[in-house]
């Protein structure tokens, strides 16, 4: 079905052919494990049998014949007698007695000598006590009757109790852990140990509603990843730390510096200009995580739009302590999400956090130091000046302080902006010079207590970093305590509360260079050293401005040490959730959860800055508080042992509440005292939201034996954002999901596969919108004209009080096949996804009065293929060697837009001449940009002055990216592990503001070019080059990035006479080197917006960090 | 198994009834829906919104983004009202810097159509606000008339209208049309003030005063006629004759705005924000222009008043120098189309005027206070333009009488700015009489520049210099000037228009233009 699929599709079939090579590679790796599996051990003893109507009791004595097996059994019992046809073929003896015996009412147990005891089966009582290799109970572990539908979970201490024969297989599994069968025997209290599972196969995830499914039974694709995975090699932001690990997932960290936003798009975007970010539910609770965007009404963060000019205000995420997270489960498909429904159709990802687990400490340290990355390549012929000509004095040198049109570097004394003269040489430093050596340390220190019915966990990190920018930096103080109690029988109660303080100092500016530390350090003249800027302030506290022509070119020191960017948040995510069981099985889930923060945002744009800032000073204070409630009831019932039925039904509730009052104002009354009373002018804003919506569904999971299963679900969503006042507005919409699940492994008589199944799922969800939409209203500006209060329209977007809510439909085929005993397995997933009717803010001409219309448009569709393909190659007592490869090949397509709309401009680079548009029929954020103008013998045709003429604006490639890779790898050695990560990006474009501003400012080494045989005209000359061919700064942002690298030793604990129970000390590294890149001077990774991708400016540079981790249990 | 039917059944049940409970409780979600701190069309008065269109006609609340560009950077400089070295001044050199010449269609869309679009709208069939509406078309008429005067064919009849026609792109308008429209309107608006109805009161310029709107009206109708004498002169004349003697009657009836310094960017005057430096340093690198000076100078124009040196004495100090010259036989303007390079043929410091920056004159203080005033139209423009169709077409009364009294009061007026400007009727009166009209057309002209230049009104002098050709302006020599040595006619499209929704009418309109899609393209009324 997939291989038709490919074949199908003609206009590209060369990237599918480039996706056949990149197999390729994975076919190699097969080879060697071909080469690697070990031959025969006792128990893999096989038989080959072809008998006709056969008694059973003849049967065994065949398999006496073939194998050094013995059977011990009363012949009396007539089920011996029974007769029966068999035909099997070099059959594990051990995988052939289950199907002689249970059938036959019989059970069996096998010693290590091979003898094999057969006895009538009878009903038994088995319980028993599930842990891990450290003895802690496992609380919600799976206990399946192997062969059958039926199925029970440990409960909090870890026990479970069921009903079951002798003979009969049961297979305990547990999300992180390897699965393991046990034939049960006379033994019927039973002690099972779990193994960590590090090829991370994840036989049981976490599913939508925190349902704990085993992946086996699940029509879809979940990944998950373990909590460990995040805090080797941290990540500030751990959305971050996701990079590479997971197939069909991009994360791009942004160049937003500090406590900056990360963008995460599943299986390509699907929105054409609402938020492309999944849903995070912690521990089932939603959590908002908007970044500040274009539709973000936060009118202080970097919303990516040409004027911006603001910090990045960071995302809900990054506020996470990866120390806290026990597992990460990626829910792809809408056929995994469909019971979020509208809040689904980004994809969601389900965070679990860490429950007490035993008794104990646990303690880790982690330091890292960051340092800068110049990914520059300016030219360095030319110094400081203008018309090719050094400056002639100071003033001189001052009014065209950012220009590098000067003349040729001779190391002759030049005066400079601040009139003293220096060698006129190339300062090729000044990156490294500005930035610092940054470091982040953080501290974890976790509490664990188990007692009779319940256990605690309280954890306290500290989070302290220094940037790389001069004084920035950014502190956060996690607090989580969780409680699960049993306080009754089959009563759950779970309680949790993660407590967050973040406090960032000094996010930088991005994108234009008024107050930007970093646009001032990287367009730099080529022959001034940035170390000469400083003092960067008069005695009198006036900026020392180094380009007086143009004093929005802030002093980088001044904007790095006297601008004051910083924010505070608290966040206090609490959950609260009870399961009640009753003895019929019948069970009754409340759940209720809040996420409530508040933000303080506090900026000062002191006196002395050159340019007037628009508020001397901003104080903003923000409430936010996200409340979800849901209940649900669900029982399972066996229809014999074959059949099994879950029904689920549930409802749910959310509002969603904000306000932000902001404080603002102009000119101190008393110079150097920053406060929101000391100013002459003030003003106040204040803006509130609110949503609610109602939400009732159900499921219904059908099993067959155990290895068909068969989901399906419906959600109906009522949305308060689509009620229009006055208008009887249709308000919900229903989300249908069927999915199926086959393990075919269990019919197959292979040895080389281990497991195998096939999923399908079609679902359908969709994606909310935002208040206030369906009604022009009015308000007033925060000024008044000599008291006279000026009135004015209250949203700059046109309202629409019919829209109807959007739908977006996915088909997704995947297979899961382990081979050789686990030692290899492929997770393969072909998905198509149509999204409908989104509602959109769509920009328009601003002589339309409004800078967009919100509208119910167009269509867009992904399709792809991700491929995740693990194996060990080499495993023996002191070394192994486990990789995996994930890759994902998305195609994005706009269909359509509105009615009325050729083409949706997305957003416009600082620059004018750059754009970002969705156009139907191409992928979705196309790179526009002016091509050359042609003459009709296909020559550029030139303007009087030589430079290109404007042709016409030209689509040059989607900026998003087409192609996703990750290679892990882990080996071990004794004691020693090593680990490293390497991940590539393909096929997307970006729009270089960079490279744009390197040709006005002479930077460029495209500048060179003619350069003295254009005299004084060069720099009109290549501005013009600039606007008129633009199409010169569209870079293919492709690159593969040595990712990360860990180098760890752990002691065993006996070292300490198991005082200490283990301890860990690795070496990490992140974002080590590139291996490849495309771009001249950026970061291919380096859009200024978690929202879009594509443009780029002013910008941090890219950071190494490494650094060392330590781990203690106590 | 009948336990089990029995739970599905009760399941069903549950989700049935939940189904229904949840239906009924979506009947608040209107209001939850209703932004709290906003109110509806129903209940906010229009005059508020009024209060803000007349506002953002002085600039934009964004840091006089486009005053500072259009009125400033180009027509200020290009007119030799200005004169500045500063690298970016791009109007000083003829060059053409796309991201200024589109700022006034940007922030005049946005922050001038919309409210007073919606204003228009909201009032049109609404009997409380008849006085409202009218007055609300004559600004719509003043706001349309600069736009289109910058850029010739342009959105009229579709924009603004987001709200109301739910359109996603606007059609570009033939200037000719505009012209004609806005015509009709103001007389018919002007026609219907009705001293009986409603009281405007969010006007903040004549505070209501419905018999100095009337004459505001026909003021500007004669604006409008006489920029079609080029091109429509039967036009022209017609409104002209309409009109005459129904304009403002004296300086106590001047349109102007005062600005208040509370508000910040929102509510400080928008000249004076860019010229106090507050964007950088304009307030030390521009000067008034040596040929407007020496125009002044070479008659003993008492406006020479307008000029100060020594008033900023350092580029880094935005303090003003308490002690400012202000003898008249100290000014002197700046040239224009010099920098601060090198190459002595454009070096400010290589020009024989130069002494110190300082000693270039600088518009005076009290023009430029942050709660100053902003001329919007005056009795002295009237008159001049009463004094050219008298002269043209020998209506009205005689055009030496309107001649002086234009003159008179464009002297007189500059007090409104300030209590230090103010010149005495007597100073006033004598220059009138030493200097009566003698040339006709072109030293009317050179009136309405001298005029406007001091009302800082730099679109208006552009705009009558292409008219009129007056006064004879000596274009500036620049090496990498984009106009091959002429002075720019008009402000190109935005470059963004070719991005968005209107590329095809943008590209229509762009073919359309006489000369081209560019600065020296001509506009429908600026007829070759």
């Amino acid at each position: 079905m997939i291989k038709n699929d490919l074949l199908q599709v003609h206009s590209n079939r060369h990237l599918y052919f480039r996706f056949i090579i990149r197999m390729k590679l994975t076919l190699i790796m097969i080879l060697l494990f071909l080469l690697n599996v070990k031959g025969n051990v006792y128990s893999q003893q096989k038989v080959t049998l072809d008998v006709q109507k056969t008694k059973l009791s003849r049967i065994l004595k065949l398999i006496e014949d073939q194998s050094d097996y013995y059977f011990v059994f009363n012949p009396g019992i007539k089920n011996f007698s029974k007769e029966m046809s068999l035909s099997v073929e070099n059959e594990l003896v051990l995988d052939l007695l289950p199907k002689l015996f249970k059938k036959n009412g019989l059970a069996f147990s096998v010693s290590e000598s091979g003898l094999v005891v057969v006895n009538q089966q009878k009903m038994q009582t088995v319980k028993g006590l599930v842990t891990d290799l450290e003895g802690h109970p496992l609380a919600g572990a799976t206990i399946r009757l192997k062969g059958s539908s039926i199925a029970k979970a440990t409960d909090l201490n870890g026990q479970f109790e069921m009903e079951a024969t002798s003979g009969a297989v049961l297979v305990i599994s547990y999300t992180g852990f390897t699965s393991k069968e046990i034939i049960l025997g006379a033994e019927t209290n039973l002690k099972i140990e779990l193994v960590p599972d590090h090829m991370m196969l994840n036989e049981v995830v976490v599913t939508a509603l925190g349902i704990t499914r085993e992946k086996r039974t699940l029509g879809y694709s979940v990944t998950q990843v373990n909590g460990e995975s995040l805090t080797q090699a941290r990540e500030n932001n751990v959305a971050n730390a996701l990079v590479g690990k997971v197939a069909g997932l991009d994360v791009t960290s942004t160049a937003g510096g500090v406590g900056s936003a990360t963008s995460v798009i599943i299986r390509g975007a699907s929105s054409l200009s609402q938020t492309n970010q999944p849903l995070y539910v912690i521990n089932g609770v939603p959590m908002e995580n908007s970044p500040s965007g274009i539709i973000n009404t936060n009118p202080n963060g970097n919303k990516g739009s040409q004027w911006d000019n603001a910090p990045d205000m960071g995302d809900a995420i990054g506020n996470i302590n990866p120390d806290d997270i026990e597992s990460i489960s990626v829910l792809k498909g809408a056929a995994a999400s469909a019971l979020y429904g509208s809040r689904a159709k980004a994809g969601v990802i389900l965070i679990t956090t860490k429950s007490g687990k035993g008794s104990g400490i646990e303690f880790s340290s982690n330091f890292v130091l960051e340092q800068v990355m110049d990914r520059t390549d300016w030219q360095y012929v030319y110094g400081q000046g203008t018309n090719g000509e050094k400056p002639a004095d100071g003033a001189a040198a001052a009014q065209v302080g950012g220009s590098s049109w000067g003349a040729r570097l001779d190391g002759s004394s030049v005066p400079q902006f601040d009139g003293i003269s220096r060698p006129y040489i190339a300062q090729k430093d000044n990156i490294e010079n500005f930035y610092d050596n940054g470091h982040t340390w953080t501290n974890s220190l976790a509490l664990n207590k188990s007692f009779e019915g319940g256990a605690l966990r309280l954890s306290i990190s500290d989070l302290r970093n220094k940037s790389i920018m001069p004084n920035s930096g950014l502190d956060r103080q996690s607090y989580s305590l969780t409680g699960t109690f049993e306080p009754i029988n089959r009563l759950k109660i779970d309680a949790r509360a993660n407590y967050i303080i973040e406090d960032a100092k000094n996010r930088p500016m991005l994108s234009d260079g008024a107050g930007s530390a970093n646009y001032n350090a990287v367009f730099l003249p080529t022959s001034v050293d940035i170390r000469d800027l400083k003092p960067w302030k008069t005695d009198a506290g006036q900026e020392i401005p180094y380009n007086k022509g143009n004093p929005w070119d802030t002093n980088p020191y001044f904007a790095a040490y006297e601008i004051v960017n910083n924010t505070d948040r608290s966040r206090l995510i609490s959950s609260l959730s009870a399961r009640y069981t009753l003895d019929n099985g019948l069970f009754i889930q409340g759940r209720a959860g809040q996420d409530y923060y508040t933000n303080s945002y506090f900026s000062v744009f002191p006196e002395g800055l050159a340019y007037s800032a628009p508020n001397n000073l901003v104080s903003q204070k923000m409430r936010f508080s996200d409340v979800n409630a849901d209940m649900l009831i669900g029982k399972s019932f066996s229809l014999g042992e074959d059949f099994g039925l879950t029904p689920n039904i549930g409802a749910s509730y959310r509002n969603t509440k904000s306000d932000i009052t902001t404080n603002q104002g102009t000119r101190f009354l008393v110079p150097g005292v920053h406060t929101i009373v000391g100013l002459k002018n003030k003003s106040v804003a204040y803006a509130e939201s609110e949503q609610e919506m109602q939400s009732v569904y159900g499921t219904m999971e059908l099993a067959y034996k155990d290895y068909l299963y068969l989901t399906g679900s419906v959600r109906s969503d009522w949305f308060s954002t689509l009620a229009a006042p006055g208008l009887n507005n249709k308000l919900n919409v229903v989300y249908p999901s069927l999915s199926g699940s086959f393990v075919f492994s269990e019919l197959l008589e292979s040895n080389s596969i281990s497991f195998g199944k096939l999923r399908a799922g079609y679902a359908v969800v969709g994606q909310a919108t935002d208040p206030y939409q369906t009604a022009l209203t009015y308000n007033f500006k925060s000024e008044s004209l000599n008291g006279a209060p000026l009135g004015q329209i209250s949203y700059d977007y046109i309202p629409n009080s019919s829209l109807k809510p959007s739908k977006a439909s996915e088909l997704e085929i995947g297979t899961d096949i382990r081979f050789f005993n686990d030692r290899l397995s492929l997770d393969l997933t072909w998905y198509k996804k149509r999204s409908e009717d989104e509602i959109i803010r769509v920009t328009i001409p601003t002589s339309v009065g409004y800078a967009q219309s919100v509208l119910n448009s167009g269509s867009i569709e992904n399709k792809g293929v991700e491929a995740l393909i693990t194996g060990t190659p080499i495993k023996n007592d002191q070394f192994s060697w486990t990789s995996s490869l994930n890759m994902t090949f998305n195609d994005n397509k706009v269909i359509s837009l509105a009615d009325g709309l050729d083409e949706q401009l997305v957003a416009t680079s600082r620059s004018g001449v750059g754009f970002l548009k969705n156009i139907p029929g191409m992928a979705m954020g196309q790179i526009v940009a002016f091509d050359y103008a042609y003459d009709d013998q296909g020559q550029i045709v030139k303007n009087a002055d030589g430079t290109p003429k404007q042709g016409d604006l030209k689509a040059f490639g989607s900026a998003y990216n087409k192609w996703f890779a990750g290679w892990n790898n882990e080996f071990s050695y004794k004691n020693i592990n090593l680990g490293f990560l390497i991940d590539g990006k393909f096929g997307g474009k970006l729009f270089s503001g960079t490279d744009y501003l390197g040709y006005i400012k002479g930077l460029h080494k495209a500048t060179l070019e003619n350069r003295e045989e254009l005299g004084n005209l060069a720099p009109k000359f290549y501005e013009n080059t600039a606007n008129n061919a633009s199409h010169l700064f569209v870079n293919d942002a492709s690159f593969i990035k040595f990712r990360q690298l860990t180098l760890g030793y752990s002691f065993p604990g006996k070292l300490f006479n198991d005082r200490i129970k283990a301890l860990n000390v690795s070496f990490v590294g992140r974002n080590l080197f590139i291996l490849m890149k495309k771009t001249d001077n950026i970061d291919p990774e380096s859009s200024y917006n978690a929202t879009f991708p594509g443009l780029e400016l002013g910008g941090m540079p890219p950071a190494r960090t490494f650094g060392l981790n330590l781990n203690v249990k106590f | 198994m009948k336990m089990k039917t029995k739970s599905l059944k009760l399941m069903g049940l549950i989700l049935f009834a939940s189904a229904a409970i949840f239906q009924s409780c979506t009947k608040d979600f209107e209001q939850i829906n209703t932004d709290p701190v906003a109110y509806g069309p129903t209940n906010f008065d229009p005059n508020f919104t009024f209060s803000t269109a007349q506002l953002t006609y002085t600039g934009s609340i964004d840091f006089a983004y486009e005053t500072w560009r259009a009125n400033l950077i180009y027509a200020g400089t290009m007119m030799q009202g200005l004169s500045s070295v500063v690298s970016y001044w791009a109007g000083d050199k003829y060059l053409n810097t796309p991201w200024y010449t589109s700022a006034y269609w940007e922030r005049a869309y946005a922050e001038q159509v919309k409210p007073i679009v919606d204003v228009v709208e909201v009032t049109k069939t609404n009997p409380k606000y008849k006085n409202l509406h009218q007055v609300a078309r004559i600004w719509k008429a003043l706001v349309f008339a600069r736009l289109t005067d910058l850029y010739g064919d342009i959105p009229y009849s579709e924009a603004g209208q987001g709200y109301y026609m739910k359109n996603l792109s606007t059609k570009y308008d033939k200037q000719q049309d505009i012209y004609m429209d806005m015509l009709k309107e103001l007389e018919d608006a002007v026609s219907k003030l009705d001293a009986a109805a409603d009281q405007v009161s969010g006007d903040v310029i004549y505070d209501g005063n419905l018999d100095k709107w009337k004459r505001f009206g026909n003021s500007l109708i004669l604006r409008l006629a006489m920029r079609l004498t080029k091109v429509d002169e039967a036009t022209a004349k017609a409104y002209a004759t309409k009109v005459i003697g129904k304009t403002l009657q004296g300086n106590g009836e001047n349109a102007f705005l005062k600005h208040d310094e509370s508000g910040a960017r929102v509510t400080q005057n928008r000249n004076s924000q860019v010229l106090l430096g507050d964007g950088g340093q304009e307030h030390y690198y521009v000067k008034w222009s040596d040929t407007f000076i020496n125009a002044l100078k070479s008659k003993n124009d008492p406006r020479i008043n307008v000029a100060v040196s020594k008033l900023w004495m350092s580029d880094g100090v935005k303090e003003m120098n308490p002690n400012y010259v202000s003898d008249p036989a100290q000014q002197k303007g700046m040239p224009n189309g010099k920098d601060l390079g090198n190459n002595p043929a454009y070096r400010i410091g290589s020009h024989p005027s130069y002494t110190t920056m300082p000693d270039y004159s600088s518009p005076h203080p009290g023009m430029i206070k942050r709660n100053g005033i902003t001329f919007i139209l005056t009795y002295s423009e009237s008159e001049l333009l009463s004094a050219e169709a008298s002269q043209r077409w020998g209506i009205g009364a005689a055009a030496s009488t309107y001649y002086k009294n234009g003159i008179k009061s464009g002297i007189t007026f500059l007090g409104q700015y300030d209590p230090a400007l103010a010149i005495t009727d007597a100073a006033a009166e004598a220059y009138a009489n030493a200097h009566p009209l003698t040339e006709g057309l072109k030293q009317i002209g050179i009136q309405y520049w001298l005029h406007q230049n001091t009302a800082l009104n730099f679109y208006e002098s552009w705009a009558n210099w292409r008219r009129t050709g007056f006064p004879e302006l000596v274009p500036i020599v620049y090496s990498t000037s984009d106009t091959q040595g002429q002075i720019p006619r008009r402000f190109p499209y935005p470059v963004s228009e070719a991005a968005n929704s209107n590329a095809e009418y943008y590209k229509a309109a762009g073919a359309a233009i006489p000369g081209g899609d560019n600065l020296t393209g001509r506009v429908w009324w600026d007829k070759q």
